[in-house]
C-alpha cells in the first residue's frame, strides 16, 4: 500500500531530513513510525500526504509513483488520505458537524449523505451529541477525536497520524489509540507517528524507527542499520 | 458502526461521477458558494457596509460625472441647431444671376432652407436695428451686399459639417465669401470634448481603484482564513473550491457597490432637480435633468460587478496559490 524506494528529502538550506528511506507497508497494516524529534517522522508523512516531494527516490501508494501526480491531482490523492494533527487542525468558526463534513462537501457529497456519515463517524468516536458544538467548547481529547472523525468520514483507505496523542493523558491515549486499531480492524491501513515509545511498547504492532533522517529499525526489513 | 466501511474499496480508486451528476453539483456547489459568500458578509456587517459605501462611492463619482456630460450635450445640441451660413454675393450681379444661384443652392441636398436678402431690405433693416438710421441718410451709395442665408439640414448644423457646406458654398462663383459663426460652438464642443475626456480619466482612476479596493478586501479576507485554506487543501479541496467563495464575495460587492451607486446619483439628481428647474425658469426654457436609464442602470451594476470579480480574481489567484498546508 505504502511503498518507499531510497527516499531522500533535503530542504531548501540543506537540511536533510531523509535519507535513502526504505520500508513497504501492506494493505490493511497498523505501523508505528517513532524516532526523536527532528527524526524525520513529519517529513515522511508529508512525502506521503503530498504536502513536500522526495528529492530523490520513489514513494509509490497502492502501486502509483507520486511523482506522476501533478499539482492539478494533488486534491484527488490526498482525498485517499485521512490525516490526524497533534493539534487537530479543527475550524473554530464552524460547528463540530461542520468539521467533520467538510471532507464530504469538498467531495460533492449529497446533503443526506453527509448527514448520515457524519453522524456515522461522530458516534464512532463517542461525540454525537457534541454535533451541535463549537471546537473550543470540547476538551482536548474531545477536540482529538473530531479530527480523527474528520479523517476517516470519507472512508479514506489510509489513515495517517502525527503525534495523536501528543497532548492526551495515558489513559485518552490509549482510548485514541483503540480507535485506529477499530478502523484498522475494518480494512484501513494505519501509519502513526509517535515518540511515546511505551505506548506503541503496549500495542503489539510493527514498529519503525528513524533517526536523523535514515530508518534505523525495521522489522519487516531484511537488513536493519 | 459498519455504516462508515459500508461498501468501502480497499483501493485508491473511487466510482467516477457521471457527466451529468457532476454538473448537477457544480450548479449545486455554486450556488450554495453564493448564498455562503452572502452570508459570510451579513455575519459582519459593519466592515461589509463599509467596504460597499467605498466602492458605491467610488461608483458614484464617475457615474454623476457622466451625467454631467449627458446633461451638458443635451443642452448644447440646442445650441448647435441655430448654425446659419451668410453668404455675401458679389457685387456687380445681376438680380437674375442672383436668382439663379438661390434656385440652385435650394436643391442641395445638405440644405434645409435658403432666404434672399437683397441690400435694400438689409439696410433697412440696419436703420431700423442698428439707431444710426440718420447717419445712414449722408452715405452716398448702399455699402451692403446681397446676402443669402442658408439653413442646413440638422446632419449638416454639426461645426465640422458645417464648415464643409460652407468650403463648398464659398466656391460658388457668384459668391463672394461666406460666414459661419461657429467658433463659440466649436470653443464648446472643445469644452465639452476636455470634459468627456476628463471624465474618462477620472472614471478609469477610480475604477482601478475599485478593483484595488476590492482585491484588498479580499485579501484580508483570505489572510483571516488562511488557516482554513490550509486545512481544506490537506482533505482534498481544489483550488477551483476554495476560490469559489473569495469570487462569489467580490461580485457581491461589486452588485451591492453597483446598486449604492445607483441610489446615490438618483438621490442626488432628486436633489439637483429642483434648483435646475429654478435656473431653467429663470432663463425661460424648460430644461430639464436627465437621469441614468434603464439600459445605463443595468450597466452601471454590470460594470461594478466585473471589477468585482476581477479584483477578486486577482487576489484569490494570487494569495491562495501561496497558501500550501507545509508552511503552517
Amino acid at each position: 500500500m505504502i511503498n518507499f524506494q531510497q527516499v531522500s528529502k533535503t530542504y531548501p538550506g540543506g537540511h536533510r531530513a531523509l535519507e535513502k528511506v526504505n520500508f513497504h507497508i501492506k494493505p490493511g497494516e497498523l505501523a508505528f513510525l517513532t524516532g526523536h524529534s527532528g527524526a524525520g517522522k513529519s517529513t515522511l508523512l508529508k512525502l506521503i500526504s503530498l504536502m513536500e516531494r522526495p528529492s530523490a527516490g520513489h514513494v509509490f501508494i497502492n502501486g502509483v509513483d507520486l511523482k506522476k501526480v501533478n499539482s492539478r491531482q494533488i486534491p484527488y490523492a490526498r482525498r485517499d488520505i485521512g490525516i490526524i494533527f497533534q493539534n487537530h487542525r479543527l475550524l473554530e468558526r464552524y460547528t463540530i458537524f461542520d468539521n467533520v463534513a467538510l471532507p464530504l462537501i469538498i467531495e460533492g457529497t449529497h446533503h443526506k449523505q453527509i448527514a448520515k456519515r457524519v453522524h456515522g463517524a461522530l458516534d464512532k468516536v463517542g461525540l454525537l451529541d457534541k454535533i451541535k458544538c463549537h471546537p473550543s467548547t470540547l476538551s482536548g481529547g474531545e477536540q482529538q477525536r473530531v479530527g480523527i472523525a474528520r479523517a476517516i468520514v470519507n472512508s479514506p483507505p489510509i489513515l495517517l497520524a502525527d503525534e495523536p496523542t501528543g497532548n492526551l493523558d495515558p489513559e485518552l491515549s490509549m482510548e485514541i489509540l483503540r480507535l485506529f486499531e477499530d478502523f484498522n480492524k475494518h480494512g484501513t491501513t494505519v501509519l502513526i507517528a509517535t515518540h511515546d515509545l511505551g505506548l506503541v511498547a503496549r500495542m503489539k504492532y510493527r514498529s519503525l524507527t528513524l533517526k536523523d533522517g535514515r530508518m534505523i529499525q525495521d522489522p519487516l526489513a531484511e537488513a536493519v542499520l | 458502526m459498519s455504516l462508515l466501511f459500508k461498501g468501502r474499496q480497499n483501493t485508491n480508486e473511487r466510482p467516477k461521477k457521471s457527466v451529468l451528476s457532476g454538473g448537477y453539483f457544480f450548479i449545486i456547489n455554486t450556488f450554495r458558494q453564493g448564498v455562503y459568500s452572502l452570508g459570510e458578509m451579513w455575519r459582519t456587517p459593519l466592515a461589509s457596509l463599509m467596504t460597499i459605501a467605498v466602492l458605491g462611492l467610488s461608483l458614484t463619482l464617475p457615474a454623476t460625472l457622466y451625467l454631467v456630460v449627458k446633461n451638458v450635450q443635451q443642452v448644447s445640441s440646442g445650441f448647435e441647431e441655430a448654425a446659419e451660413i451668410s453668404l455675401f454675393v458679389k457685387e456687380n450681379l445681376s438680380g437674375k444671376e442672383t436668382q439663379t444661384l438661390v434656385k440652385r443652392l435650394a436643391l442641395y441636398p445638405e440644405i434645409e432652407s435658403v432666404k434672399f436678402v437683397s441690400k435694400e431690405n438689409a439696410l433697412q433693416e440696419f436703420k431700423e436695428v442698428s439707431g444710426f438710421g440718420q447717419a445712414l441718410e449722408y452715405l452716398d451709395s448702399n455699402p451692403l451686399p446681397d446676402v443669402v442665408l442658408v439653413i442646413p439640414t440638422k446632419r449638416n448644423r454639426q461645426p465640422n459639417a458645417a464648415s464643409v457646406l460652407l468650403t463648398k458654398l464659398q466656391s460658388e462663383r457668384e459668391v463672394d465669401f461666406g460666414k459661419l459663426d461657429i467658433g463659440w460652438l466649436e470653443r464648446l464642443n472643445s469644452l465639452l470634448s476636455l470634459l468627456q475626456e476628463s471624465v474618462i480619466t477620472i472614471a478609469l482612476l477610480l475604477l482601478t481603484s475599485v478593483i484595488l479596493i476590492i482585491g484588498n478586501t479580499i485579501r484580508l479576507s483570505i489572510m483571516d482564513k488562511k488557516e482554513e485554506i490550509q486545512v481544506m487543501k490537506l482533505v482534498g479541496a481544489t483550488n477551483t473550491f476554495i476560490h469559489a467563495p473569495f469570487l462569489w464575495t467580490g461580485i457581491w460587492y461589486g452588485v451591492i457597490g453597483g446598486l449604492f451607486a445607483f441610489i446615490c446619483v438618483s438621490l442626488m439628481m432628486w436633489w439637483l432637480s429642483a434648483a435646475v428647474s429654478g435656473v431653467a425658469s429663470v432663463y425661460q426654457t424648460n430644461f430639464t435633468l436627465i437621469g441614468l436609464t434603464l439600459n445605463e442602470f443595468a450597466l452601471l451594476v454590470l460594470l461594478a460587478t466585473s471589477l468585482g470579480f476581477i479584483g477578486s480574481y486577482f487576489s484569490v489567484n494570487h494569495y491562495i496559490k501561496a497558501i500550501e498546508p507545509d508552511k503552517v
